[in-house]
């Protein structure tokens, strides 16, 4: 503790060269735990998809729609406990900026195979009873400031559901029970949409109970060869394969993701290294002057090495700090978007702040040795 | 009672192919309380004797024996350890570190001791009381003359009370007035503190305060005065 005082003074004695440094590092950290925070958001949703429900969608592409006839042949195959189906809608809300998902359900089975979406008895009851009624996410009710029984009114935004204005009453609203449903959309009846559609009776995609998950893989096979050969050709993988096939869309988001933070620390080690080489070199004399004094090398190595280590987790606090304070999914709902509720949490935080401090001490690993071996007399004859 | 006794002290630099003799064979006993002026031309190994005496440099042959430790033989890390307990260095330039204020750049020494830090500040206050700059404690060396930043320097090599002293033209980059100043306070330190001290200096005045002279020239003795000022 007692250098503490002359680790903090060294490390204060060119203020903007330490400010920068220290910037560089946060901005880092800030990057590392924020694209952490995305990744760990998506595999959140991976996670909490269920293993018991698989997905159905065309062969060709999830926009391709199916026939209803599809339910019932699905309904047969054996394994199958439940099936429902959705439809992507793709209306806008008074402004295209204000983006949101909208999907029309089938709701007495959608809600009965999705128990995360949470809603009371009498929310669900008045929600089943009304056409033109929908349910949307609290996440989505906080933003538009949205309450039961308020009007909202859609404009379609997909030629297959006409020009009209499609009106709602807002019967329920939910809530989310894992990160595999989105508190950021709202559903409705599939039947509203399907009787002004130009194209009826088309689905997007039908979603089937299984009663044995270990069956899962089977069960989606068979439902595949079911429609073998047709003209609405299936694949059908489980919710889990599913959401993850969705993410990759974007993809391969981990690697793609890792790559970039990695680049940026790799970036920032560089310049903090090449800072605390810059300085050490600066401090010759003083490094031989202290050495006179009797300073054994391991004190002169550790002096070094815990200036750059305060100086990095300085930097990693105002980084992790700031990724903690803006990626946050309040504030990221609130900026709108159909993105995975996510935030940067404790364990990022960890992460960010071990990785500065591994920044610091690698960065001040090789100028701390150099500094530790200096010999005296050439340190300062070099002076004299 | 001897407390520096070289015998027979060689040091050669290697320059490209060529040797270049620094010390010569040098045999030298100072008793303790001496104060020893070592004066010579440039090049003639004064500061090459200085930094042998001092631990941070090794002769190439020949024994360095400072009371009862025979430093040639020791390994890195006990030098360390032996130059805080036994040496207190005074550079030409002053030295300090300039972003530690003069009470902090004097208690640096003391950080390798098991001192307390209310320890530490009696030792410090003391030794800038000795130096007469108790009131520029708080300043930074940019804040202070050459001659306060000197005496300061002064303080630090003091202030764990070590048993030599070594002084590396401690006059060197001063004016008349603060170098006169600076050895009075060398000199006191001799007499009233019975400080053993080697100062390499070659200003004649400066030599005048030494009680014994040397001269090497070309890495040799060249002549021993006896008594100067004694």
């Amino acid at each position: 503790m007692k250098y503490i005082n002359l680790v903090l003074k060294s490390a204060r004695r060119s203020k903007r060269r330490t400010a920068l440094t220290m910037l560089s590092v946060a901005i880092a950290v800030f990057l590392f735990a924020s694209l952490q925070a995305v990744l760990d958001g998506f595999d959140a949703v991976a996670a909490a998809s269920s293993s018991t429900r698989v997905v159905t969608i065309r062969s060709t592409s999830m926009i391709f729609p199916m026939p209803t006839s599809h339910v019932e042949v699905i309904k047969s195959t054996a394994g199958v406990q439940d099936v429902t189906w959705a439809n992507w809608f793709g209306g806008i809300y008074k402004d295209p900026k204000n983006f949101f998902g909208q999907f029309a359900i089938d709701p007495e089975s959608y809600l009965r195979m999705y128990p995360e979406v949470m809603l009371t008895p009498e929310e669900k009851k008045a929600f089943l009873e009304d056409r033109t009624g929908c349910i949307v996410g609290d996440g989505l009710a906080k933003k538009y400031g949205w309450k039961l029984g308020d009007r909202i009114v859609l404009q379609p935004g997909i030629p297959q559901y006409g020009s009209q204005d499609y009106p709602f009453t807002i019967r329920g609203i939910y809530r989310a029970g894992s990160s595999a449903v989105d508190n950021q959309s709202m559903m409705f009846h599939w039947k509203y949409a399907d009787e002004r559609s130009t194209q009826k009776g088309l689905i997007g995609w039908l979603v089937s109970q299984v009663s044995n998950p270990d069956q899962a893989a089977q069960v989606a096979q068979a439902i595949d060869q079911k429609f073998a050969n047709s003209p609405y050709e299936t694949k059908t993988e489980t919710e889990k394969a599913f959401s993850a096939s969705f993410a990759s869309m974007l993809g391969n988001l981990n690697v793609l993701l890792g790559s970039v933070a990695l680049a940026v620390v790799i970036t920032t080690l560089f310049v903090a290294g090449n800072t605390m080489a810059m300085s050490v070199r600066e401090r010759t004399t003083e490094i031989a002057v202290m050495r006179t004094l009797g300073f054994p090398s391991g004190v002169i190595f550790a002096l070094i090495v815990g200036e750059g280590l305060v100086v990095a987790v300085l930097g990693g606090v105002i980084g992790a700090g700031l990724a903690r304070l803006v990626i946050n999914p309040e504030i990221l709902q609130m900026s709108g978007g159909f993105i995975p509720a996510f935030g940067v949490n404790n364990w990022n935080v960890v992460v960010g702040l071990g990785l500065s401090a591994m920044i610091g001490v690698l960065a001040a690993l090789l100028p701390a040795i150099m500094a530790s071996r200096l010999k005296v007399v050439d340190a300062l004859r070099r002076v004299a | 009672m001897a407390l520096i006794e070289l015998r027979d002290v060689s040091k050669s630099y290697k320059r490209g192919a060529e040797e270049i003799v620094v010390l010569d064979r040098v045999s030298i006993t100072v008793p303790e309380g001496d104060f020893l002026g070592l004066m010579g031309p440039s090049g003639s190994g004064k500061s090459t004797l200085l930094n042998l005496l001092a631990g941070i440099d090794r002769p190439l042959r020949g024994s360095v024996r400072v009371g009862d430790t025979e430093i040639s033989s020791l390994s890195e890390r006990a030098l360390a350890g032996w130059r805080a307990r036994h040496i207190g260095f005074i550079f030409q330039l002053y030295n300090l570190i300039p972003v530690l204020s003069a009470f902090e750049n004097v208690e640096l020494p003391l950080l390798l001791t098991n001192l307390t830090k209310a320890q530490r500040r009696d030792h410090v206050m003391t030794a800038l009381g000795i130096v007469g700059l108790s009131d520029r404690a708080q300043h930074y060396p940019r804040q202070l003359s050459g001659g306060q930043e000197q005496r300061v320097a002064i303080a630090r090599a003091i202030v764990t009370d070590p048993t030599l002293l070594l002084a590396d033209e401690p006059t060197g980059d001063l004016d008349a007035k603060s170098g006169s100043e600076v050895l009075v306070l060398l000199q006191r330190l001799n007499q009233e503190f019975k400080k053993t001290i080697v100062m390499v200096t070659h200003d004649p005045h400066a030599a005048e305060r030494a009680t014994h002279l040397l001269h090497l020239e070309k890495g040799s003795l060249v002549e021993q005065t006896g008594t100067v000022n004694a």
